[in-house]
């Protein structure tokens, strides 16, 4: 058994970890709190943002700036245009119909990432990368701080925000019945595009730093949402600062469990067994509550 | 027999009395149904003897792939289209029914038919296990949860790795040379008497799902597809046939595993990628989760249309966009999928053009049937 | 209802369509990657001086006999089958091929017969593996199997191949590609190239090594090496292996850096943007000063990874290349670059290990083809013709390269240690064996002082 020493830098590493998994996975229960629509191409998304923005800086000359913007606004664009074009339609479907629909974006992205740019060895390093501070004998660099701030940042002022806006509280209401909420004079349309306009603006965001942490590769991005969905599974896809914990704590055990060698092969199945086990916990209490409804 | 079960598929049961004993289970034909079922032997006919004949051994395995792949759309499909269950990780299942049928064929030297009902039957407890805490889940969460649990067979096959004649349990040895081949049926070895085999054995996984659909299995799933408090409310016992729809689903992949193990010959965890589970779902829903030629569709678009792309040299890539795009468009417009929604196109078209040539000899125009 | 459906139905059809606009759009708006990653790539080389520029002046037209005569004669018919997945893409080996056929075609062929060349895209599965097989020699008639890369295609075919005296010429992953007879690779392998970059960090002081590879097929195989030749030298090594595509990458560079410890070595076996994942990992937690050298198998010889790196890492990583750089300024690489620039717009890899091997490869068996006397070429003839080439000598590779009759071939069993430098990659240490503590190379070295012939420089090879 490894000693304590060897315990702690994983710690470091594991809150890294961790705030990868709740990027995505805030992102995700953001959306699915004002659309109702768990938005599985939100990987998909952040990585074609990434690679264009790799594109314009090593192929057309671009300054950095400029392209990590161009990044961010492209997820916008690419989620309110689908939010825009495929939200009304699907919009009194099942939950599970809307998530697999967004399946469908994933999987084009995903054919036109692989297809453009195919699997090379590239990466785009934030300027923030390469200067940090010592945390007990560990270094820890100022994206990774930047993540964890952006994941912590986000799930404070999302849940503020639905909660205690109008415009917060007209998205939620959107996401538990359109046609009532239509039917009280809240303006859906607008609503609905202002809640997939940000989760797009926070896909984008999510794929640069999420590109620079984890790896600036099409597949690895668009499926790392899988393990941030066991943290939305553990939220219940209801309680944001319940995702972003969950998301810390499977990031932290994963990680932890790198030295113990006897189970460290088996680490990345982390996410996966803590959802499950989390799920059936959950739902032995609650019996029904997990059913469609969401907001 | 598939276009019956399409038109009883979206409506709930006319029929659910509760079953008759012994005899709901041997399906009475009528007559429109017995000649379906003779153009379907024709079918299965030309299958088993006119395709190996025109088809070179590269095109005969692609065959066998589809075959086996449209199993587990079956199975998928009974899940989806049937129970109103949605797993997105039947690929995993697949991958530990290879395990399976892997583990027994070095360890044992039963004959090949045994091992492919040990396979099925061992992957349908393990799949009934896993269904049974899933039962209380819903929609959504029910699907989310198959995706976590795929997720955790994949790590752990990826670490232990398929058997390949090593000893112990996991069967898997790092030995630099040759390793084991999963041997096949003694009477079928080569590959198009495996083809011929496959195609035999998945026409008997078709009549096992086609007998449950007709019985009281079927008229239960219809229901609780329904509307569950409904079934409830009329007595069907949701658990156990929730759980038999999982149980069902399991055995067929199971087989299905066992066949792709001796097609292979050797198994790797790259055979089966965590987006193989995402594109099934994708082809089971073009093809159509209600109809059993679906299932058959969904094994050509899974492993039939990316042989042709790379024959047509265009890139694989090509494949995920269509399937991306093939998904959007069914679940917007054509729930049924294409086995449905194709007849009805080409209807319309046939109409169309039926109308143009009446409109140019002059007849008034005819109404728009469309 | 049916109102509601058609409008639904022109909608999504629509808006399928303005989602396809836009998105191409955007792409085509950022210029075609290919055609960008040759110039990248022969920018990123601009600032080598004047040896690119005589390197990019090489004479196209030396890849065949007959300069400028386009060749037109009944084709001879070369086969090959490459692993193309996510994480895993080897296509540069054959289109680079393809890029050298080309322009023998150009220049003459093979006494006036073009070559046609023909491959296929797998996916592990050896099922579809041994189907292209079949294919190859059935439907497309291929007279001979050169440019393969697979992690295995070799263990699947080797038997097949064997049965039809077809001896193949393939980039080797898989141990069948230099355990078997009728398989002889361009380079060594990651076993024998992680050898390699084991005994580079010993050089370089390390007194204990922590060895990392991929999860994929053949990882014992692969570690077997590495152990016996740091056991040999009487330095302690841990074996680790990781699923890829890595999630993890801190906690993976963590753990290395924890076991090699400050004396110690850490020696990955990566493709190269897992590879990079890992040494990114380490450079942002300020590791990569905690050991004393970091090492990469041949994968990571490619430019685009020195690019990525940066310069922190110049120096210090150690890459056992199985290959020169690509600038060398030698015969054949300079004739390798000129068929790139002109005829190697499909290589997206731009220039590497994995094209030069490609190109080293078409060389191969060009130089066997025009060997053949007399107007057949079948699978006979071309086959024997490949397994009697010897004394291959190419500026690519340290010693001459050889066929020959063998139960195995490791005839690249001497190689070069680069290191990133300025974004490119460039040699840090000479030709150097690979240990004989690895049994296979113990094995062919008796083979060659047995025969002296086989790494004798013979008739000089295209280009020189």
């Amino acid at each position: 058994m490894p000693s304590w020493e060897d315990f702690k830098p994983f710690i470091i590493t594991g809150l890294a970890l961790g705030s990868v998994y709740a990027m995505s996975g805030v992102g995700m229960v953001v959306l699915y709190r004002a659309t109702g629509v768990l938005n599985l191409a939100f990987g998909a998304v952040g990585a074609m943002g990434a690679l264009i923005a790799w594109q314009l800086i090593n192929h057309n000359g671009w300054a950095e700036g400029p392209a990590f913007v161009i990044c961010v606004l492209f997820g916008g664009a690419v989620t309110l245009l689908y939010g825009a074009l495929f939200g009304p339609p699907l919009s009194g479907r099942d939950p599970l119909i809307k998530a697999v629909a967004t399946l469908g974006l994933a999987l084009i992205l995903l054919g036109i990432m692989s297809w453009v740019w195919s699997d090379k060895a590239r990466s785009m390093i934030l300027p923030s990368s390469n200067h940090g501070f010592e945390v007990s004998d560990v270094f820890v660099n100022y994206t990774q701080v930047i993540a964890l701030g952006f994941g912590i940042v986000i799930t404070i002022v999302t849940g503020l925000f639905l909660r205690f806006t109008n415009l917060g509280t007209a998205m939620r209401a959107l996401a538990n019945d359109r046609e009532i909420t239509a039917t009280l004079g809240v303006p859906v349309r607008r609503v609905e595009a202002a809640a997939w306009l940000g989760s797009g603006l926070l896909a984008g965001a999510s794929g640069l730093l999420l590109s620079n942490l984890v790896g600036l590769d099409a597949t690895t991005l668009t499926f790392l949402v899988i393990s941030s969905l066991a943290a939305t599974l553990i939220g219940r896809l209801r309680s944001i600062p319940g995702t972003f914990l969950a998301a810390m704590g499977i990031g932290l055990v994963n990680a932890l469990i790198t030295p113990i060698l006897s189970i460290s092969q088996y680490r990345d199945m982390t996410p996966f067994v803590l959802a499950t086990i989390a799920l059936f916990l959950l739902s032995g209490r609650r019996g029904n509550a997990l059913t469609g409804r969401a907001g | 027999m598939s276009a019956t079960a399409e038109t009883t598929a979206p409506e709930a049961p006319t029929t659910a009395k509760g079953g008759g004993g012994g005899r709901s289970w041997v399906p009475k034909l009528t007559a429109g149904e017995r000649v379906r079922a003779l153009i379907i032997l024709g079918l299965l006919a030309i299958v088993l003897f006119l395709l190996p004949a025109i088809l070179s051994g590269y095109w005969i395995n692609v065959s066998t792939d589809t075959a086996i792949y449209s199993v587990v759309a079956l199975g998928l499909g009974v899940l989806m289209g049937r129970t109103g269950l949605v797993s997105l990780g039947q690929i995993a299942v697949l991958a530990l029914a290879g395990w399976v049928a892997a583990r027994l064929c070095f360890a044992t030297s039963l004959p090949f038919p045994v091992i492919l009902l040990l396979s099925g039957l061992i992957t349908m407890v393990i799949g009934t296990l896993i269904g049974l805490p899933a039962l209380r889940l819903q929609g959504l969460y029910l699907a989310l949860i198959t995706l976590m649990l795929a997720g955790a067979i994949g790590v752990a096959l990826r670490t232990t790795n398929f058997p390949n004649g090593g000893a112990g349990f996991l069967g898997h040895t790092e030995s630099d040379r040759g390793n084991g081949t999963i041997r096949r049926p003694a009477l079928a070895h080569a590959d198009t008497a495996f083809f011929r085999y496959t195609v035999i054995v998945v026409a008997i996984m078709f009549l096992i799902a086609l007998l449950h659909v007709r019985a009281k299995p079927g008229r239960a799933w219809a229901a609780i597809r329904q509307s569950e408090p409904a079934a409830l409310a009329g007595g069907v016992n949701i658990t156990l046939y929730k759980l038999w729809a999982f149980a069902l689903a399991s055995f067929l992949t199971g087989v299905a595993g066992g066949l792709l193990a001796a097609r292979s010959g050797q198994l790797f965890t790259l055979q089966f990628p965590t987006q193989d589970s995402i594109l099934l779902l994708a082809a089971v829903l073009m093809g159509g989760i209600y109809s059993f030629w679906g299932a058959i569709v969904a094994g050509a678009l899974m492993r039939l249309l990316p042989a042709l792309l790379d024959n047509w040299g265009l890139p694989a890539d090509l494949l995920t966009i269509l399937f991306g795009v093939g998904v959007l468009q069914v679940l917007l417009t054509a729930p049924q999928g294409i086995v449905y929604q194709f007849p009805r196109d080409m209807a319309r078209l046939g109409r169309l053009i039926g109308g143009l040539f009446t409109r140019a000899r002059g007849a008034p125009a005819r109404e728009r049937a469309g | 209802m049916r109102k509601h459906l058609g409008s639904r139905r022109t909608r999504s059809v629509l808006g399928l369509l303005l989602l396809a606009v836009g998105l191409s759009i955007v792409v085509t708006a950022c210029g075609s990657s290919n055609k960008s990653s040759t110039s990248a790539s022969t920018g990123a080389t601009g600032g080598g001086g004047s040896s690119t520029q005589q390197a990019a002046a090489a004479d196209v037209t030396k890849c065949g006999q007959k300069p400028g005569v386009k060749a037109s004669g009944t084709p001879i018919k070369l086969g090959a089958i490459v692993t193309k997945q996510p994480g895993t893409d080897f296509t540069d080996g054959a289109t680079m091929a393809q890029a050298y056929f080309n322009c023998v075609n150009d220049n003459g062929g093979i006494n006036g017969h073009p070559i046609k060349y023909k491959y296929y895209e797998e996916q592990t599965d050896p099922a579809q593996i041994a189907g292209f097989a079949h294919k190859l020699i059935q439907s497309d008639k291929v007279v001979g199997v050169v440019g393969g890369f697979s992690i295995i295609e070799c263990a699947v075919d080797h038997k097949y191949w064997e049965s039809l005296g077809i001896y193949e010429l393939d980039a080797g992953i898989a141990p069948e590609c230099w355990g078997t007879s009728n398989s002889a690779p361009p380079n060594m392998g990651p076993r024998y190239s992680s050898d390699g970059a084991v005994q580079g960090v010993i050089r370089a002081g390390a007194k204990k090594i922590a060895f990392d590879q991929s999860n994929v097929p053949g990882t014992g195989y692969i570690q077997a090496g590495p152990t016996a030749v740091a056991k040999s030298l009487n330095v302690p090594i841990e074996s680790f292996k990781d699923n890829v595509p890595i999630q993890d990458a801190n906690s993976i560079a963590l753990k290395l850096v924890q076991a090699a410890g400050t004396d110690g070595g850490v020696v990955l076996n990566f493709t190269p943007p897992e590879a990079l994942k890992i040494l990114q990992a380490a450079q942002q937690q300020n590791l990569q000063d905690r050991v004393k050298a970091w090492a990469c198998s041949t994968p990571c010889n490619t430019d685009f990874v020195a690019k990525a790196l940066g310069q922190q890492w110049d120096g210090k990583l150690l890459v056992n290349a199985e290959l020169n750089v690509t600038d060398n300024n030698g015969p054949q690489t300079n004739l390798y670059r000129a068929v790139f620039d002109k005829y190697g717009s499909k290589v997206t890899g731009g220039l590497g290990s994995f094209s030069q091997m490609g190109f080293t490869m078409a060389q191969q068996v060009v130089t066997a083809l025009e060997s053949i006397k007399g107007d057949t070429y079948d699978l006979k003839t071309v086959n024997t013709a490949i397994k009697n080439l010897k004394g291959w000598k190419t500026d690519m590779l340290c010693k001459p390269w050889y066929y020959g009759s063998a139960p195995l071939h490791i005839p690249n069993n001497t190689d070069f240690t680069t290191t990133p430098h300025n974004g490119k990659m460039v040699i840090k240490d000479g030709c150097i064996p690979i240990s004989a503590a690895d049994p296979g190379i113990a094995q062919v070295r008796g083979i060659e002082q047995k025969d002296p012939s086989l790494t004798q420089a013979g008739a000089p090879v295209a280009g020189t």
